[in-house]
């Protein structure tokens, strides 16, 4: 269970985010949303510990995370951040092999159990083919994935995402948001920076709304979509539809 | 106005520490003394004649025409961390100049100049070769100091291969005006021509400052310029390595200090250049003298611990 | 699968490089000697000395601890120049070309010319000080991150080097009064390297080798990028700082002792990564081999080259080593 109570976090003396508190609902996708530079990716930084806040804590099951061993928050929590750096040499299998490290001894030996979760990550993400590549060598979407699937090989119950569909194709995105569905069906919470507000409300249990730092609203998305919303946090006119497909709600911009 | 000013300002100063270098040394002079030059009382004749003041001109030569280069090479490449003792041009010389004095002992001093000047050009050639006509400009200057440390690697097994040429070597080489007299002045002076020869480029200089294409719809003809610079850069910092030995980041600071002070039109950054390189190599041999008379550091010593520093500045400044 | 095809190779590739480690050994116990020495004179003298013979004593007291001193130095070197490249993500790291060595050096110049303060292991100690200090003008320019600052990072390191250099010959110049003293004194070799010597070195240099191996699992996850390490519970800022405190006991503790050899780690880790891959546990222990061949070769190089004089093996490494460093800057900046 990960919440927050009064959080603010900044850098160089700049609050970013201010005094935000929230529980993520376990067991669902919750979407965090909000226009450009709102703090959503600091928000998910902090609650990965990527970043110390500057006041308020961020608890796991009651326990502020700064007194968890960073080894055993590794095991609990995963994220994958926006932009990734391509490391030199590594093929992908070595690359997700490494996600197995805060299971491991300190030596990283793979265990069989090691292997077989591994394994089982490539498939799912439909990257065992490239198995032996190097990361160097493959596609923007391709290392989407491989990275993905190194997330997802630290197999940890809650997962955090920063804008994972940026650099994707509309069918990679698509198939990724169904893999986050089916990862969810599997017991596990994730959390997702997302751009789109219509996928967020198709796609999501729970939204999170973040507007100059601040959280404005939460909730499913039928309570927290309106037209009100769209006009204050994203400056836009827009009317809302049900989707034809999944019945969620779907905002149309006006002219 | 201040520029107007600044260029006597520095004729000044170079004035100020040539009687200071006169007075200062193993054996003092007191200014008493210095003023009585040319009277028959004047007592210190020999050591004044014969040491200090070709050590003084040499100096202020060397000085001179190692920032001039430096200047020009900034100039034409439009690279803040360039100069030629960066780039290695003057290890190069520095390299040839050793070979030629272990394998040829007995030969004359003569030719001493014109093989550093063989040296950095090929120095220059192979950078150039290595880096192509367009590098960025972290780029061109750590190939240029990758090269100046394989040249000064070499120099250094040269001299360890020949313990009994050690000396002499090493004399010439770290920089120093120890032991220069009247025959190293000689020597520079047919390069001296080549100082007004530099100060024909200031205008193509100026334009090519602003932009390549610019320069070229006024009617300069920019290779041309390009070559003619960098290969007077090559021979004064080749004649001036071929006396005093390589000097230490001279030729990167002095053009800096010298926009500072005066701006960055040629007619004056040049010459202004000139005379900063001069006070610089002027002040350190000083340094060098002073700080524990009669032992000598080497002026290139003083110049790199003045110089890295700078350098340092330069790097944190350009991002 | 790459993995298991370059698996059956390793264990080759180790037994290899060991069998040459060793034959190189040999070799330099008994190769160019003032005095004859045999072949067989220098196994005896290992395995089955005789009392009194004057061959074996050399062996025993000259050529072995050199040599053993160079296995250890070479392999030092080797294994700071991987953990600076691991650490800084800059494939032109290592000591010589970031300015440790030569911050090192002038730890030790201040030191031994100032006489500033005397005791067993005081120029060891000022050389770590004086290599960290260096570390850490150049860290503070450059960055922990690769891309385009990594160019950045070298100039400083060079700069940083030029003064430290600078500095340490104006110290040596006022101290001896003479400038052949500074350039032996600056070239690293093991013309010294007896057993007290070998004594000093291996107490340090051997456990904190063995933790750098240890190291090398953590070096992996630090190529993912510090976020990426930092949510797989690797804690960045101990991480380098360890990581920085192993590089600088290595190298200002041998060179305290045999002075600068430099370019062993930069040029030994890039031929161990081409040859075992890029995952640090399997192409440190590689590195380690193949600096002390290296380094052991330099020595054996540095008596042969001007028979019977000696040319300090640090002169050699850097006349073979800046070649290898254009190079690296004309392919990987």
């Amino acid at each position: 269970m990960l919440s927050t109570e009064n959080l603010s976090i900044g850098y160089h003396g700049q609050v970013i985010v201010k005094d935000v508190s929230f529980t993520v609902p376990h067991g669902k996708i919750t979407a965090l949303l909000g226009p450009n530079g709102c703090g959503k990716s600091t928000l998910l930084k902090a609650l990965s510990r990527t970043i110390k806040p500057v006041s308020g804590h961020v608890y796991w099951q009651q326990k502020d995370v700064q007194n968890i061993a960073h080894k055993e928050y590794a095991r609990l929590l995963a994220m994958l951040p926006q932009v990734q750096p391509i490391p030199e040499g590594l093929t992908t299998f070595d690359l997700i092999a490494y996600g197995r490290s805060p299971h491991n001894g300190f030596w990283g030996r793979l265990s069989q159990k090691d292997r077989a979760v591994i394994d089982q990550v490539m498939a799912a993400s439909g990257v065992t083919e490239l198995a032996d590549k190097r990361v160097s060598e493959l596609s923007g979407g391709q290392r989407q994935r491989v990275w993905l699937a190194m997330t997802l090989a630290q197999e940890t119950p809650y997962i955090l995402l920063d804008e994972p569909t940026t650099y994707m194709d509309l069918n990679h995105q698509v198939e990724l948001l169904g893999n986050l569905r089916r990862l969810n069906h599997e017991g596990k919470t994730i959390v997702t920076v997302l751009h789109d507000i219509n996928q967020a409300a198709r796609y999501c249990d729970y939204l999170l709304v973040m507007h100059n730092g601040e959280l404005v609203a939460q909730g499913t998305p039928a309570e927290v979509i309106n037209q009100k919303l769209l006009k204050e946090v994203f400056a836009v006119n827009a009317q809302i539809f049900p989707d034809p497909v999944a019945n969620t709600p779907m905002c149309v911009v006006d002219d | 106005m201040r520029a107007t000013l600044g260029l006597p300002v520095l004729l000044l100063l170079v004035a100020l520490l040539i009687v200071a270098s006169f007075m200062l040394g193993a054996v003092p002079i007191p200014l008493a003394e210095i003023l009585k030059i040319g009277q028959a009382d004047f007592a210190h004749s020999f050591t004044l004649y014969q040491y200090r003041l070709p050590r003084a001109v040499l100096a202020v030569l060397v000085g001179g025409m190692m920032a001039l280069a430096g200047a020009l090479v900034q100039g034409v490449i439009r690279n803040p961390l360039a100069s030629p003792d960066v780039l290695g041009i003057s290890n190069g010389a520095g390299l040839l100049a050793v070979c030629f004095i272990t394998l040829f002992p007995q030969s004359s001093a003569g030719a001493i100049p014109l093989v550093a000047l063989l040296g950095s050009a090929m120095a220059a050639l192979l950078l150039w070769l290595l880096v192509g006509r367009y590098p960025s400009e972290t780029r061109l200057a750590l190939t240029g100091v990758a090269l100046a440390a394989f040249f000064a690697a070499c120099i250094d097994f040269v001299m360890l291969l020949n313990p009994q040429e050690i000396n002499t070597a090493l004399l010439w080489l770290t920089g120093s005006l120890w032991g220069r007299n009247w025959v190293q002045v000689q020597l520079l002076l047919p390069w001296l021509l080549l100082v007004p020869v530099a100060l024909l480029l200031v205008k193509p200089l100026n334009l090519l400052a602003l932009d390549e294409q610019n320069a070229r719809s006024m009617g300069v003809n920019v290779p041309l310029v390009r070559f003619a610079a960098l290969a007077l850069a090559v021979c004064l910092s080749g004649a001036g390595v071929a006396v005093c030995g390589p000097v230490g980041f001279l030729g990167l600071i002095a053009p800096h200090v010298t926009r500072r002070l005066l701006g960055s039109r040629h007619q004056l950054l040049l010459p202004g250049s000139f005379l900063v390189g001069a006070i610089l190599l002027l002040f350190a041999d000083l340094v060098g003298r002073v700080i524990d008379p009669p032992i000598e550091i080497p002026a290139g010593i003083v110049t790199a611990i003045l110089g890295a520093p700078y350098f340092l500045w330069l790097l944190f400044r350009i991002k | 699968m790459q993995n298991t095809k370059s698996l059956s190779s390793y264990p080759a590739l180790l037994a290899g490089l060991t069998l040459l480690l060793a034959l190189l050994f040999w070799w330099s116990l008994f190769s160019w000697s003032a005095m004859n020495i045999s072949a067989r004179d220098a196994l005896d003298a290992v395995f089955n000395h005789e009392a009194g013979n004057i061959a074996q004593t050399i062996v025993r007291e000259l050529r072995l601890p050199r040599a053993l001193v160079a296995i250890v130095v070479g392999c030092a070197m080797a294994a700071a120049g991987a953990v600076m490249q691991g650490l800084t993500l800059n494939p032109l790291a290592s000591p010589s070309v970031l300015g440790i060595n030569a911050g090192a050096a002038l730890g030790m110049a201040l030191v031994t010319t100032l006489g500033l303060w005397q005791g067993a292991f005081s120029t060891s100690v000022a050389a770590v000080i004086g290599a960290a200090l260096a570390w850490l003008i150049v860290m503070s320019l450059g960055s922990w991150k690769a891309g385009g600052q990594s160019s950045r990072l070298v100039l400083a390191g060079i700069a940083v080097s030029a003064l430290c250099m600078a500095l340490t010959k104006a110290l040596v110049i006022l101290h001896e009064n003479q400038a052949v003293a500074v350039l032996s004194w600056l070239a690293g070799g093991f013309v010294e390297a007896r057993w007290p010597l070998f004594g000093k070195l291996w107490p340090v240099a051997v456990p904190a080798l063995l933790f750098t191996l240890a190291f090398a699992p953590t070096l992996n996850l630090l190529s993912l990028g510090d976020e990426n390490a930092s949510h797989l519970g690797v804690v960045i800022w101990a991480v380098r700082l360890l990581g920085s405190a192993l590089v600088l006991v290595l190298v200002g503790w041998t060179i305290s002792l045999v002075g600068a050899i430099g370019f062993v780690g930069l040029i030994v880790p890039h031929v161990a990564r081409k040859l075992t891959g890029y995952d640090y546990r399997r192409n440190m222990p590689v590195a380690m081999l193949m600096g002390a061949c290296l380094v052991l070769l330099a020595d054996i190089v540095s008596r042969a080259i001007a028979f019977p004089t000696e040319v300090p093996a640090g002169a050699i490494l850097a006349l073979f080593g800046t070649p290898v460093f254009i190079y690296l800057v004309r392919s990987r900046i």
